[in-house]
């Protein structure tokens, strides 16, 4: 077994006034080690509930359903909240899109890394705890670490604020870093400052990284694989720089074509046309039909995801017809 | 908060302290009725000795100078004598304060001890049957007015099952030496456990009655604010970190949760040291309540005057007060 962890057939599901809402509907993923998997997709279309889904995380009255869930091999649903909550900042940390909003207002920045160092190692010695919580700082670059420690988040400037949840969450050097938005809520010149973080923490501490974002600029330039979501479902997935080059799902292409490229300043964008389905009232054909140029009478039933090369699937009754 | 700031907001009481000055100043002068006339009543003292009086009083002044007379006196607790007592009202009341304070303090323990924990659980179990029981129980508890919940209590422990006395502040047998005023602390420091025991068990009715309605309302308080903190961004981080769920609900939801909570129950202390009369009344408890309810009874001007002051400069001190305690808790708030 290759990958770090594995998801497959997650189903989430959360009922409203308006009926059910399949937030994630049958997602199959991979993200293996040392890889950073770009997860690319627009509001809603479940990346984020994705991952949560996957620690546990899904508050009530959210159901989680799925076939398997591993993580290095083991299955994730069958353990007790004891056994989760060991893996959670361990093992798979998270870092959210707003650290304003991440980071506890009323504890101050040692409280918040100190705890999570405490929680995985029990019985650490408080001075040690706070040694590292000082060394987790100085490695996120946050200048006059020792003193910054004793500050609350909102003293620090929304780049600072993001390097010190990134901090928070490699406190305990996990295996896996989910990183939601991480650059949503910033500059963008601050932006690639974060990602490099990022980046470099990946090749220092080993680690796999899931960068969710809706930028696919940003996927194309920093990661190995990327997943395409759309509507609950992965429609498109396989290495970055083939999905770029030759996207074969619609909806990755139309999303390329609706983005900017500095080599083509003058090439008019193109938006695509319609607007995501809602959530409560999903077909159980192709959900990207009613705004697919090149839908046929038989987009209208279930698609699966095909295989297309050993590494690239998709979603598409292309490909289907294709094989 | 710094010193400075600090000195700058309690500078900010002083045209408060004096707007209320004012009125209760105005309230004794407006009413209507000849002070001089209800302190001597029906006695056969001639005209001439009436003006005396009314003289030594300063009734004669000008409207204005009276006032200012009544402030300078105010300021050094000098509010004249109790025409019923025949002492200084300050001595009448500083000898009843310590009893109201100590019932207000248990009251509002009591209150806390109750409405905090109900409250995080109704939130975090949110919907549940216990969450619908402490709802229902909280909406009780506020519309049930105070006396009759007391009589109720009164009737049932007392009367009834005879496991704790009707009322009073302590039983015959074990008075002690009063150093503080406070009687639990006193017996405590007398050394008599038996006596603390008996103060206690005479504390509890019209505490737990008094704390009841706050309880009520610092509950619907908790919770809400409880599920308000427990919907957001940090929560779900802290559980991402790997937190324990007694952690994330205990310190992350709760230390947020509680700063309306602890602002609310300050200013509401206040609220229950004025309100207490009614309580005080039903359970003849010997405190600043009773000793109103009575005066105002008597018509006993100067004492109402000092006891109204009294409970307005508590009250806004104690407003003073929840303000400094959420700088405390929220972190960016700064005064």
């Amino acid at each position: 077994m290759s990958e770090l962890l594995g998801i497959r057939g997650l189903r989430t599901t959360f009922p409203t006034r308006h009926g059910l809402v399949r937030a994630v509907d049958g997602v199959d993923l991979d993200v293996r080690p040392g890889e950073c998997l770009g997860v690319v997709g627009e509001s809603g279309s479940g990346k984020s509930v994705t991952f949560l889904s996957v620690l546990g995380l899904v508050r009530p009255p959210g159901r989680v359903e799925a076939e398997a869930i591993t993580f290095l091999g083991r299955n994730l649903l069958s353990l007790a909240p004891t056994e989760i909550r060991a893996i959670r900042g361990r093992d798979i940390a998270v870092t959210m899109q707003d650290a304003l909003t991440a980071l506890n207002p009323a504890f101050t920045v040692e409280t918040q890394i100190v705890e999570t160092i405490e929680a995985h190692e029990p019985g650490i010695a408080k001075g040690e705890a706070r040694a590292r919580a000082i060394e987790m700082l100085r490695l996120v670059g946050i200048p006059d670490a020792e003193r910054r420690l004793a500050a609350y988040p909102h003293q620090f400037s929304g780049g600072m604020r993001q390097r010190v949840m990134v901090a928070i969450a490699l406190a305990c050097r996990p295996k896996l870093l989910i990183a939601d938005e991480p650059t949503t809520a910033l500059d963008v010149t601050i932006q690639s400052q974060v990602l490099d973080l990022i980046d470099d923490m990946r090749s220092e501490l080993g680690m796999s990284v899931v960068l969710i974002t809706h930028d696919l600029g940003i996927v194309a330039e920093r990661c190995d694989r990327v997943a395409v979501m759309y509507a609950g479902q992965v429609v498109e997935t396989g290495p970055t720089a083939e999905v770029v080059a030759s996207p074969i799902h619609p909806y990755t292409q139309g999303l390329l074509r609706s983005m900017p490229s500095l080599a083509h300043l003058d090439a008019p964008l193109v938006p695509i046309d319609g607007t995501v389905p809602d959530p409560t009232r999903l077909s159980d054909g192709c959900r990207f039909l009613p705004r697919c140029p090149h839908a046929v009478e038989a987009c209208a039933r279930p698609i699966a995801l095909h295989a297309v090369s050993p590494d690239r699937a998709a979603r598409c009754v292309l490909v289907e017809v294709a094989q | 908060m710094s010193p400075l700031r600090l000195a700058e907001r309690l500078l900010q009481l002083i045209p408060v302290l004096l707007g209320i000055s004012v009125i209760v100043f105005a309230m004794m002068a407006l009413t209507p009725g000849d002070p001089v006339q209800i302190m001597l009543g029906d006695s056969l003292a001639d005209q001439a000795q009436r003006d005396s009086l009314r003289r030594d009083m300063g009734l004669d002044l000008p409207v204005v100078e009276r006032f200012f007379r009544f402030l300078g006196n105010a300021l050094t607790g000098n509010f004249g004598l109790s025409f019923f007592h025949r002492r200084p009202v300050m001595d009448v009341i500083l000898e009843r304060l310590p009893a109201t304070i100590e019932l207000t303090l248990v009251a509002m323990l009591i209150a806390i001890a109750v409405a905090v924990p109900l409250g995080v659980i109704a939130a975090v179990k949110r919907n549940s049957l216990l969450d619908r029981i402490a709802t229902v129980g909280s909406m009780l508890g506020v519309s049930m007015p105070g006396f009759w919940f007391g009589i109720l209590l009164i009737l049932l422990f007392a009367v009834n099952l005879h496991i704790l006395p009707v009322s009073g502040r302590i039983g015959f047998g074990y008075e002690v030496k009063m150093a503080t005023g406070f009687v639990l602390i006193d017996t405590l420091m007398a050394g008599r456990l038996d006596s603390f025991l008996d103060a206690l068990r005479h504390m509890l009715l019209p505490a737990v009655t008094l704390g009841l309605a706050m309880s009520a309302l610092l509950m619907r308080v908790t919770r809400t604010s409880m599920l308000e903190a427990l919907s957001q961004d940090y929560v779900t981080f802290a559980e991402a970190k790997g937190l324990s769920r007694l952690r994330v609900v205990g310190r992350h939801a709760l230390k947020n949760a509680l700063i309306p909570t602890v602002t609310v129950a300050a200013i509401e202390t206040g609220s229950l040291l004025g309100g207490n009369m009614i309580i005080e009344t039903v359970f003849g408890w010997p405190g600043l309540g009773r000793l109103v309810v009575e005066a105002i009874f008597s018509r006993n001007y100067p004492l109402v005057q000092a006891a109204v002051l009294i409970y307005a400069t508590t009250y806004v001190l104690l407003n003073f007060l929840a303000d400094l305690l959420y700088t405390v808790l929220n972190p960016k708030v700064r005064l």
